[in-house]
């Protein structure tokens, strides 16, 4: 056997070695649950349109350790029941990872059969629920209520000195639990909660409510719930002539909050950790800049940027491991001291709650636009 | 009427093929995978719920749209007994059952006397309160907003019933149970009372039937069956939240009752997979797939006003 | 003193949009003994069909008050139009079976409109421009009336009055009462009973558009999911009143939206709808056919 053939026997081998498995590697598989229909079909959309977006421009760079990456969706329509079903037709479908869901209840009842199956969860849910289990699948990319209600707490005591301050929530898991915490922190230093109030999410009539928070004078209204009724309740605040202010939390940030509540927009405050634009790195203008070229429309809300952050740490996580092994990436990710998110620079803890988020309190001017009013930034 | 006697062989026959059709079912953990497995749990946990439905709405004529309260009765107290006080799923089952039949009877025996639609919004105002109570953690045990989780896992003569398939196999054998209770349902006095009754509340009242006591015992039966399924409900997914029992969900049982056929047991089992089952074939076209739902709720309507399976004319 | 005073105009106010709305229920409900589970989603597709056009025409220049009527005329429209489809495909081949199965018709109209409308304009919450109504506020007592609140109330008033003229001093509305009453009956006294249900078809979900478009215009907000919870409350307005009943679901439209202001102002913002559902099965088990009564034969 001739020494130039053996050459050219071992050259084939090896293309058959790389070229052969580069060509029939499987695709790495992400999973997507989220609420496509129902309520919440923004947000869940929302989140199936980022994730694909990510998985789009990685594609096109090659892919991830040579391989294409396919994102599967299954729409929860945001219930406990078809977020469990959703879960185990992800975990049957192999999916190293899923991001989403968008509520809690929804991640709640999905996140023990990740579990089970070593699959990595990186949802926006933050009921303390969540965590309760100690399941090393689950990493949460929104910051947690209680970092959140911290800084409410000494925003509204120690830096605006509010002496008479009202909470107003929704009824859902997420804001209730806000409201909760924020109620405790602001005692923990003293505030003086007047009032701690209901709405019904989407009734759009809070008249009520607000003319019977109204007789009891307070100088600031902290409301946790979302968007679509904060701009609402600005507004009807304007029309009762509430000298009150408006404190939003997180999930009030969103575009359309200062177009509902128009002219009454301005002055508001809104808590969150800074948003895209804000941040001194161009990925966040950058991921907003695609996504709006791709769907012809802004996210829906800062939900979607977190949800993308889950899903850039996981791809990180397997580029730097080199592997889809779900031990490998719940050790990276753990062992992650911080993360360059679109959503600020942040971690894991051992229970897999983001921590590390810097929050910002920024102020909507007349036309919509936000500023960061404390801490002040360093010019 | 006299009875003909081919109507008895035709009605065994066809309790005959549902028994056989049942049989196989056991077998769907060994061709599904899980997720369908799930898919089917929770097939036979709607279905037993849509035939408790179908006792009060169905076979008792009364517009109950608020039916997920007592489906929701039965899944907290499970789910409550177990999280808080530490007892066995099993043992929490017939506290979940009598808990829900006595709020069906309670809250029936003030509102029969309500004709049609206004039982209907009555009853709808009942799930809106239940929501809520749970939602504003009432008496500090519902866990509120976020509901309850983490319940145990069932154990049956000391055997685990952890997987999906041990889990399916419960649910499937409590749908044999139900099936089997409605058809005695049919034949016994107090089914046939409710037949009367539908057919002519005047007459039979005349003829001494106490409408009152039959309609509110009807309510108790379709509470605590459904109370049944909630327990079951609570198992498959080891959490209990407020919104699985919104009152959505009771027009969907309301639906599944009609589109497959008032009265008839095969009749609700395939409006149950039809509004449950075929849905999650269309997963991929997510954003479409309710829009054809709700054509196809239409088109069947039209089509087979009866519902898809509707009960024989000689039972009547 | 202020505080009840504004209370009864937020109760009024969301009490005129519930009996817009509930006026179109009920008219439909008289005829067809239907549970028109659709109405309130037809509402929010009228709302749709005038924020396209008003966010479409904002800035042209053209003066706000034409162009918001005409944003009303083409809800209407469109909304009458899906209003006489549904009735053609949904309705009519079920008039002589089980109530039960038109009912369940009607809840699969909501989920095809509710669902289409995501499709067509996305879920996303839609904005409508502001300014189009002049944003005078009133003080009256110790409280604030906007010029909208008014415009909603009056609306509703006059609307609702038309209404009652119409069906209770025209010939055609008494063609329309004998439908209600027994529909062969009145076939057999010559009237076009087709014609009645086509008009009921047309009426009552003009009247919805009405209202959608008000609760665009007042709130500046409009979602796809929004249609089901309008719908349900002039649903139990219409109840509360007595169904069928013209003057019935003003009244129960009213009352609700004030159970509602004072239930939340005075009790309990957390129980608010707990304590509005209470006080609803509460009348009804004192009076079993609603406040007024209803104006529908009993079919044995």
């Amino acid at each position: 056997m001739s020494r130039k053939f053996l050459l050219g026997a071992a050259a084939a081998a090896a293309f058959v070695a790389t070229g052969g498995v580069a060509m029939a590697a499987p695709p790495i598989l992400i999973g997507v649950q989220a609420p496509i229909t129902g309520t919440y079909a923004d947000e869940g959309q929302g989140i199936q349109k980022a994730v694909q977006l990510l998985a789009d421009e990685q594609n096109a760079k090659g892919g991830l350790l040579g391989r294409k990456i396919e994102v599967k969706a299954c729409d929860d329509e945001g219930t406990a029941s078809q977020a469990a079903i959703c879960a185990r037709q992800l975990v049957d479908a192999h999916v190293v990872a899923v991001i989403g869901s968008y509520t809690s209840g929804a991640a709640l009842a999905a996140e023990p059969i990740y579990a089970r199956a070593n699959v990595l969860q990186s949802s926006d849910g933050t009921s303390n629920q969540l965590l309760e289990r100690g399941y090393q699948t689950w990493f949460g990319n929104a910051p947690p209520n209680s970092a959140e209600a911290v800084f409410t707490a000494n925003y509204l005591v120690n830096v605006r000195h509010f002496k008479r301050i009202a909470v107003l929530t929704d009824h859902s898991s997420f804001a209730t639990g806000l409201a909760d915490e924020v109620e405790k922190d602001v005692k923990a230093v003293h505030g003086n909660v007047v009032d701690k109030a209901f709405i019904n999410a989407g009734s759009q009539n809070f008249t009520p409510v607000l003319t019977q928070i109204k007789s009891l004078n307070p100088d600031v209204l902290y409301f946790s719930g979302y968007y679509s009724d904060g701009g609402l309740i600005r507004a009807q605040m304007q029309q009762l002539g509430m000298k009150a202010v408006f404190v939003g939390g997180d999930a009030n940030q969103n575009v359309s909050f200062g177009k509902i509540a128009g002219s009454a927009a301005a002055g508001s405050v809104i808590l969150n950790v800074p948003a895209p634009q804000d941040l001194p790195y161009p990925a966040a203008k950058q991921f907003v800049a695609a996504y709006k070229a791709k769907y012809g429309a802004l996210p829906p809300s800062v939900y979607t940027l977190t949800n993308a952050d889950g899903m850039r740490a996981i791809m990180q996580a397997i580029a730097e491991t080199k592997s889809t092994d779900p031990k490998k990436l719940e050790g990276y990710l753990h062992h992650l001291k911080s993360f360059q998110g679109l959503t600020g620079t942040f971690a894991w803890n051992a229970r897999g709650e983001r921590t590390g988020s810097p929050f910002v309190a920024f102020e909507v001017d007349a036309q919509g636009n936000y500023s960061i009013l404390y801490p002040k930034p360093a010019h | 009427m006299t009875v003909p006697p081919a109507r008895g062989i035709l009605a065994y026959r066809n309790e005959a093929i549902g028994a056989l059709l049942w049989a196989l079912g056991l077998a769907l953990p060994a061709v599904l995978d899980s997720s369908w497995v799930a898919v089917a749990a929770i097939f036979a946990i709607y279905a037993i719920t849509a035939l408790s439905e179908d006792v009060i709405l169905g076979r008792g004529g009364m517009f109950d749209m608020g039916h997920a309260v007592y489906f929701g009765i039965g899944a907290y107290v499970t789910a409550i007994l177990n999280t808080e006080f530490g007892w066995p799923i099993f043992a929490t089952l017939p506290f979940a059952i009598l808990a829900a039949a006595a709020v069906g009877a309670l809250l029936a025996a003030p509102l029969i006397r309500l004709r049609g639609d206004y039982l209907l919004v009555a009853t709808i105002g009942f799930n809106a309160i239940f929501v809520l109570a749970m939602q504003n953690n009432l008496a500090g045990i519902t866990g509120g907003s976020d509901g309850l989780t983490g319940l145990d896992v069932p154990v049956l003569f000391g055997l685990p019933l952890e997987s999906q398939s041990a889990m399916f196999w419960l649910d499937w054998v409590a749908l044999g149970i139900v099936m089997v209770l409605m058809r005695n349902l049919d034949r016994c006095e107090f089914g046939r009372t409710l037949r009367y009754l539908k057919q002519d509340e005047l007459a039979a009242t005349t003829l001494g039937v106490d409408a009152r006591a039959a309609k509110t015992l009807a309510f108790a039966v379709g509470a605590g069956l459904a109370g049944l399924a909630g327990t079951l409900f609570a198992v498959q997914l080891s959490t209990v939240s407020p919104t699985s029992f919104v009152f959505t969900e009771s027009v969907t049982l309301f639906a599944i009752v009609i589109v497959g056929g008032k009265g008839s047991v095969p009749g609700v089992l395939l409006g149950t997979a039809l509004m449950f089952v075929v849905p999650q074939f269309f997963r991929q076209f997510a954003t479409y797939r309710y829009f054809a739902f709700g054509f196809a709720m239409i088109a069947v309507m039209v089509l087979r006003p009866q519902g898809l399976w509707p009960r024989r004319i000689q039972n009547e | 003193m202020g505080t009840f005073v504004q209370q009864v105009f937020n109760g009024l106010t969301v009490g005129g949009i519930y009996a817009l709305i509930a006026l179109g229920y009920t008219m439909v409900y008289g005829v067809m003994r239907l549970i028109n589970f659709a109405h309130g989603d037809l509402c929010i597709l009228g709302a749709f069909i005038g924020l396209t056009l008003l966010s479409g025409a904002a800035g042209s220049g053209h003066p706000g008050v034409a162009l918001l009527l005409l944003a009303f005329v083409l809800a209407i429209a469109v909304v009458a139009a899906a209003g006489v489809l549904l009735e053609f495909v949904a309705y009519r081949p079920l008039r002589r079976a089980d109530r039960l199965a038109a009912v369940v018709s009607a809840l699969g109209a909501s989920v095809l409109i509710e669902n289409g409308i995501m499709i067509v304009w996305g879920p996303n919450v839609h904005v409508f421009p502001s300014g189009l109504l002049p944003e005078t506020v009133w003080h009256v007592a110790g409280a604030a009336i906007t010029f909208v609140q008014v415009l909603i109330i009056l609306a509703s008033v006059v609307l609702m009055a038309a209404l009652y003229v119409f069906v209770h001093h025209t010939k055609f509305g008494t063609a329309i009462r004998a439908a209600a009453i027994d529909q062969d009956t009145a076939r057999l006294m010559g009237i076009n009973v087709n014609r009645v249900i086509v008009t009921v078809f047309v009426v009552g979900p003009a009247l919805g558009a009405i209202g959608g478009l008000f609760v665009g215009v007042y709130y500046r907000e409009a979602y796809f999911t929004m249609g089901w919870v309008y719908g349900l409350y002039a649903f139990i307005a219409a109840i509360l009143g007595g169904i069928g009943n013209i003057p019935g679901a003003m009244l129960g439209g009213v009352l609700l939206g004030l159970f509602n202001a004072f239930a939340a102002g005075y009790i309990s913002s957390s129980w608010q709808d707990a304590i509005t559902f209470a006080l609803l099965i509460g009348i009804l088990l004192v009076r079993p056919t609603g406040l007024l009564g209803e104006r529908v034969a009993e079919k044995v």
